[in-house]
């Protein structure tokens, strides 16, 4: 029993250990068998790169899509509350606060519905599966898992507020600043 | 005249045969012939009783072939662009010749297609013709399903109506929602953004446009279709090859027995067809619009199931990952079903009790039987929810009341704590936890005959109560964490139990407005204890049953069942959280969207 486990854990003695390895790559893989498995390489390997290829192909490079930026007329326009007026057009609300205005984009944070917005609760509702918001875009219930995101928003020279629905911010402490925020 | 027809070189160049009725020409027919060589010359005669099948294989590939015929004519006059295709449909619809009555032909035979699919799987399922050495099948079988559904998915955007338009969104979103290749999911890549995220490869752009239209056609119309005609041959050869799971009775020739049945199933469905196409128009909406959603907006029925499930789930849980867990673990099914028993035949009820109650038992394969079919429920039950009894903004409406957008709600849902949501989970998991046979010999030789049985006993009860008390303390103690921002309540308890949508919680609250807070939180806590005590009492019931299975499966297998189960049994569970005690998610990680 000692011999069968010496025998089982210590390597086999051979005359030089370089020429055991070599021994043994030799028996491993043949050269015969070597030709064989680089064939079959690259035969998979170009199959990979034309599925790839292939699959790249299907990511288009130009998109003929509305632009994100449009402008929502004067500030003095909006009375104190949420506007409704571009959400048919452009799928966005125009929030008026004593602070300023932001901008919230009509996209449910959830699958990608528009919401409804409800005067009498104060809530924004998604029409897919009920995710709730507050007027500031917080969830309040149902699945949305982030808040509304708010777009980037500017004053015009022609004095009207253009809207950027590409440049987007929901998280709390940013949102109400900077770009994000058009003081009154 | 038809004599000499028949003696012409170019007949007899088409048919190698004549047509008497003979036994020879009873078998020359069937394998002298492309279309029905694919049939035996002779089968079983039992293999064949409509009341075994129901016929329901051959009428899925007649329906398949119906669809191809009638989507092959509805090409020639539509044109797959934003500008055009709803025209098309209306065209269709008004003015071109029987337009409108082979769309709804094409409508309702994909109807009937996803529900005779769905049937087919349950009578396979339920006759054990899964089983050795048919496994195989039954995985292209489920593959046959998959595509089904996304063939029906694709087809839905074509009219380019709202309906369309909204449910492709959403289920184009969870794409985005998936983890690593979407760009809104956990375990977010760098370089994945929306412009090179799977639903972006999806629908060929960041919106729902002319590429995601043109791609769902070319998938609907070319690449879908020949993906499954391949599965089916796949299929259809090794029906053939593997044998029919009923071998009893005399052998009867397929020409005419069986390919008499089919043709009369094939009838059938085609007058059912007529009639549903001449009596009812298939729906179409106003024309999509990307800005405005219709307030409810509601998935076609077969995915129904999975919007109502979206509610209880992340985004990437109910629409990626329990979808794959589903379709994988319906694929497992006869890898991880070892009972030889119950092949060829439906299986055999007993009437039994439990307790007071009769219940028909099926004797033969209890816990596979019980398990698919309530799976199968389930699936149903979901979809009756989404079809019934959700109206605007999604809220829910008992069937039949009228729905009001005006109706002034306010949804309230509130995570539990995740330390106590891990505890309820942690004491579910433990329900499903076995003892093997090692196990209780040595409890039984350490501590007496009776105590492997009482020990178990203890730990489901103890379970059980866990449970109650995960959910129960949070919700009468914890702290509303929206407070004061978002909320005026200051405890879960005081919120929830203000709620319109949470029954059990204002129940509660309103037992103790009552009674006082002494009184009523003893009242609650013997509601509580008494609960768990049943939940617990229930699954030791089926611990001999657990324990019987584990014994038969070995560990990696049980593991297996075991969580396909208790996930099925925790969406049910998930569903009365949140429909009875306003509970959003137990458990909610926003860092891995993992919110369950």
């Amino acid at each position: 029993m000692d011999r069968d486990l010496a025998a089982s854990s210590l390597p086999v003695p051979c005359a030089g250990r370089q020429t055991g390895t070599w021994a043994w790559l030799e028996e491993r893989f043949s050269r015969r068998d070597a030709l064989l498995k680089i064939g079959w390489a690259f035969f998979y390997v170009f199959l990979g790169g034309w599925l790839l290829s292939n699959l790249r192909y299907l990511f288009p490079n130009v998109l003929y899509e509305p632009s994100l930026i449009f402008k929502a007329g004067k500030p003095e326009d909006y009375p104190l509350g949420v506007s409704e007026k571009w959400k048919k057009a452009q799928r966005a609300w125009i929030v008026r606060t004593p602070e300023g205005f932001y901008c919230l984009w009509a996209r449910c944070t959830h699958l990608g519905c528009t919401p409804n917005w409800f005067e009498a609760e104060g809530r924004f509702k998604c029409p897919c599966h009920g995710s709730n918001f507050s007027v500031q875009g917080d969830v309040l219930a149902g699945p949305a898992p982030k808040p509304l995101w708010r777009c980037r928003m500017a004053l015009a020279a022609d004095g009207q507020i253009v809207v950027d629905k590409g440049r987007l911010e929901n998280r709390p402490d940013r949102r109400d600043q900077g770009d994000f925020l058009l003081h009154a | 005249m038809t004599q000499d027809l028949k003696k012409t070189k170019i007949w007899k160049s088409i048919f190698r045969h004549d047509f008497s009725d003979t036994p020879r020409t009873r078998l020359q027919r069937v394998f002298g012939n492309v279309f029905l060589h694919l049939h035996p010359v002779r089968v079983p005669k039992d293999a064949i009783r409509i009341v075994y099948t129901w016929g329901l294989g051959g009428l899925s590939f007649y329906l398949f072939l119906v669809l191809s015929v009638t989507g092959i004519l509805l090409m020639f006059y539509y044109r797959p662009t934003t500008i055009h295709a709803y025209q098309d449909i209306k065209d269709l619809a008004f003015v071109v010749t029987l337009g409108g009555w082979l769309r709804n032909m094409h409508r309702w035979a994909a109807h009937l297609m996803v529900v005779i699919v769905i049937l087919h799987m349950v009578r396979v399922f339920l006759t054990g013709a899964y089983k050795p050495p048919r496994e195989y099948n039954w995985v292209v079988g489920v593959i046959l399903l998959v595509m089904t559904l996304f063939l029906s998915y694709t087809g839905y955007l074509l009219p380019w109506d709202q309906l369309a338009l909204w449910a492709v969104t959403v289920g184009a979103q969870m794409a985005a929602n998936s983890p690593m290749v979407g760009s809104e999911g956990p375990f977010q890549l760098p370089f994945i953004t929306p412009g090179n995220d799977a639903k972006f490869f999806l629908v060929g752009g960041t919106i729902i446009s002319d590429n995601a239209l043109l791609r769902f056609y070319v998938l609907h119309c070319v690449a879908v279709p020949f993906l499954f005609l391949i599965f089916l041959s796949v299929h259809l050869w090794r029906v053939r090859k593997d044998t029919f799971s009923r071998q009893t009775g005399e052998k009867v020739d397929v020409w005419p027995h069986l390919v008499s049945r089919e043709l009369l199933a094939a009838l059938l469905a085609t007058v059912v067809l007529f009639v549903w196409s001449l009596v009812v128009q298939a729906p179409l909406e106003g024309q999509a619009n990307p800005n405005v959603t219709p307030n409810p907006s509601k998935a076609p029925w077969y995915f129904l199931g999975l919007q109502e499930l979206l509610v209880y789930f992340d985004p990437w849980i109910a629409g990626v990952v329990l979808p794959t867990v589903i379709i994988v673990g319906l694929m497992a099914i006869p890898y991880l079903d070892l009972n030889p028993k119950g092949v060829g035949v439906y299986p055999r009820m007993e009437r039994r009790k439990l307790g007071p109650l009769p219940i028909w038992y099926p004797a033969e394969r209890p816990f596979a039987v019980t398990v698919f079919l309530f799976g199968i429920l389930l699936w149903f039950a979901l979809i009756f929810i989404g079809y019934y009894c959700r109206g605007p903004n999604w809220e829910w409406y008992w069937p039949g009341a009228s729905w009001s957008h005006r109706h002034l709600s306010k949804l309230t849902l509130k995570n539990l704590p995740n330390l106590w949501g891990g505890l309820l989970l942690a004491g579910y998991a433990l329900q499903g936890v076995p003892m093997p046979k090692r196990a209780k010999d040595r409890i039984a030789g350490r501590l007496g005959p009776r105590a492997p049985e009482a020990l178990s006993g203890a730990l489901h009860i103890g379970s059980g109560l866990l449970m109650s008390a995960a959910l129960f303390i949070p919700l009468l103690t914890a702290p509303d964490p929206d407070d004061p921002l978002r909320s005026h309540h200051a405890t879960l308890f005081a919120a929830l139990g203000r709620a319109t949508n949470a029954p059990l919680v204002s129940a509660c609250y309103r037992l103790v407005e009552r009674v006082g807070p002494a009184m009523g939180f003893t009242l609650i806590g013997l509601l509580a204890a008494t609960m768990g005590a049943m939940l617990g009492w229930l699954s030791a019931r089926c611990a001999a049953l657990k324990d019987r299975l584990y014994d038969d499966l070995g560990s990696v297998k049980y593991a297996i069942v075991i969580a396909l189960l208790l996930m099925m049994l925790g969406v049910l569970g998930k569903i009365a959280l949140r429909l009875l005690c306003g509970i959003k998610y137990v458990i909610s990680l926003p860092a891995f969207n993992f919110n369950i």
